[in-house]
């Protein structure tokens, strides 16, 4: 199925999680966590996987790195199947899941980048050299010696990066690797993202940071309720949803008539009204140029206080709207 | 770059393992407890219990605290260890490695009976220095190689126990309710002739049990254990250890296999 091309490609892919409670376990639940995930993503890139919470990302993300068996469909990552090839893919594979849990605590970090070294089967005339390095370019050298307990929330996930790419994996999943960094390192670790793609790494991204996504990733894909709702470049999403452009027209109230009369402005695809406060604003998804800021003022006479914008339509638009239809 | 190593060795994994446990004991003091300091209560308690047992109540006494000692050491530590890899998130990343989550067990259960072995040695001290001498061990060698072999047999059940850590985050409320029954049933404290018919043959399906009895067949003149004597405690005891190594060695790799099914790595 995969070829070289690809360094993930999955066909209906499906999860499900049962599990008992209450008294005895007598109470039995299912949930549907992936509901037919088609995917393919090309080697040497970075690819955003974006989703509301509990859309199922973090489930992909260990299906995909062998941390999970997928109740159906067909997973390769690196061209090997991730349930019959786990033996194969765990060396060559980075998982980065982040957060307070995950590392020993009560040791330093080196030591406990020796021990996931050595269960990697990090050549051991290159083990030190290798923590030095992966320490350094995670900005960590300087707290080497100090206990983890002792880390920051932020220094947490940078040893977590740390230990991903400790023994040089062909591809790294990172399950929202910024979050709860400082804006100064998180620009560090996207920086250390995009350098690792120089590298040779292709990377399996999760986050909820739009402007991440967009910085970082040639493809994206949006997964909601457990499925791909869109793929493809930022640039093919905003085309997706209705248009690169976006005016927001802002006042203290319109009518239905006057909300209409924006729909048939030549290039509008959509029209999504919102009340912030005594205000109400209509943003305008907009395929073409021909329609201007000056066309929306007079389609929409009588308003002393009416402002009106224009802007490129952000990624962050795209996924609200998306998130939104799937919803509806 | 680099391709990745593609080949683990398990024996630098469980090097590993037996390294990590001992930088985790070395840098929280609550494992003082149950290494150093449990093993001297153990010792003046045995010492006070057996005291009026016979002429050999210095064996009885060092024997039922050593095995009290190591009991918890050895056997609960293994489990109990990996349940602490579940508790703090490291359970999915050590798993998501090349190396076969065994062979981290084995480094632990290694780590294990050395600090059983010290504990066993501090109760040594602790009931040689109340009674004001040594024990007479009537094979002092034998002594010793059977003592190795309880560990043995006791860690060959740990890193069965440990399995269920990895299967299921209510082991440890289970072993607790087991803990006790375990300790009493296998005869680590009295010889489980002492105990009523019934729980005879539910002692003999652990290891420990057999080793006990043959290490005191070979260290307490008179003894009288197992009707069957000393051989076939022996015969039993590196059966079964056997027969736990074979579950150990087969149980995990279908363990990890069902964890990954159920996706319960990640529950605590």
């Amino acid at each position: 199925m995969a070829t070289e091309r690809y360094a993930v490609e999955t066909r209906g892919i499906t999860r499900v999680f049962e599990s008992r409670k209450g008294f005895l376990f007598r109470e039995k639940t299912r949930t549907e966590a992936l509901k037919g995930v088609d995917l393919a993503v090309e080697s040497g890139s970075i690819f955003g996987l974006l989703g509301p919470n509990g859309a199922g990302k973090t489930t992909l993300t260990k299906i995909l790195s062998t941390l999970l068996i997928p109740t159906g469909g067909r997973a390769e990552v690196l061209g090997h199947d991730v349930v019959a090839e786990a033996e194969w893919l765990r060396p060559r594979i980075g998982l980065v899941l982040g957060g307070e849990r995950g590392l020993y605590n009560r040791i330093n970090a080196k030591d406990n980048l020796r021990y996931f070294a050595d269960l990697y089967g990090v050549p051991v005339a290159e083990r030190e050299r290798r923590i030095d390095e992966v320490l350094a370019r995670v900005d960590l050298s300087w707290a080497a010696e100090r206990r983890v307990e002792e880390y920051s929330r932020g220094m947490k996930q940078k040893l977590h990066i740390a230990r991903g790419i400790l023994h040089r994996p062909q591809i790294l999943f990172l399950d929202e690797p910024t979050i709860g960094l400082d804006p100064k390192s998180a620009r560090e670790t996207r920086k250390l993202i995009r350098s690792l793609v120089g590298d040779g790494v292709s990377i399996f991204l999760t986050t909820h940071y739009m402007f991440e996504a967009e910085e970082l990733c040639r493809d994206i894909a949006v997964l909601t309720k457990g499925r791909v709702v869109a793929h493809d470049s930022v640039p093919g999403l905003r085309h997706l949803v209705g248009g690169d452009r976006t005016l927001e027209a802002e006042s203290h109230g319109f009518d239905d008539r006057e909300v209409e009369s924006l729909r048939h402005l030549p290039g509008v695809s959509k029209v999504v009204s919102e009340e912030y406060g005594p205000w109400l604003r209509l943003t305008l998804r907009v395929r073409t140029s021909e329609t201007t800021p000056d066309d929306v003022r007079g389609a929409l006479p009588g308003h002393p206080d009416l402002m009106v914008r224009e802007r490129q339509t952000s990624l962050e638009d795209v996924y609200l709207d998306l998130v939104e239809e799937e919803a509806a | 770059m680099a391709l990745p190593t593609t080949h683990v060795s398990r024996a630098r994994s469980t090097s590993a393992s037996f390294r990590l446990s001992i930088l985790q004991f070395l840098a929280d003091p609550q494992w003082l407890i149950p290494s150093m300091i449990a093993p001297i209560i153990f010792g003046l308690v045995s010492f006070e219990l057996f005291r009026s047992a016979g002429p050999y109540y210095l064996t009885y006494a060092i024997l039922g605290a050593g095995m009290m000692s190591m009991w918890g050491q050895t056997l609960y530590g293994s489990g109990w260890a990996t349940g602490q890899d579940r508790t703090w998130g490291t359970l999915e990343p050590t798993i998501q490695s090349p190396t076969p989550y065994l062979y981290v067990v084995l480094g632990r259960v290694l780590w294990n009976v050395v600090s059983g072995l010290i504990g066993g040695g501090i109760v040594y001290l602790v009931v040689v220095a109340v009674a004001g001498g040594p024990p007479s061990l009537p094979n002092p060698v034998g002594f010793v190689l059977l003592f190795l072999f309880v560990m043995v047999s006791l860690a060959a059940v740990g890193v069965v126990f440990a399995a269920f850590y990895v299967y299921t985050r209510y082991a440890g409320f289970i072993q607790n309710i087991g803990e006790f029954a375990f300790y009493v049933g296998t005869g680590c404290m009295f010889p489980v002739v002492l105990l009523p018919f019934w729980a005879g043959p539910i002692a003999l399906i652990f290891p420990p049990t057999w080793a006990l009895d043959a290490l005191r067949y070979n260290s307490i003149p008179g003894y009288t254990g197992f009707s069957w004597g000393y051989s076939w405690d022996l015969v039993g005891a590196v059966a079964t250890t056997a027969a736990y190594a074979a579950v150990a060695g087969s149980i995990f790799h279908r363990v990890e296999r069902h964890v990954l099914e159920e996706g319960s790595l990640d529950e605590y």
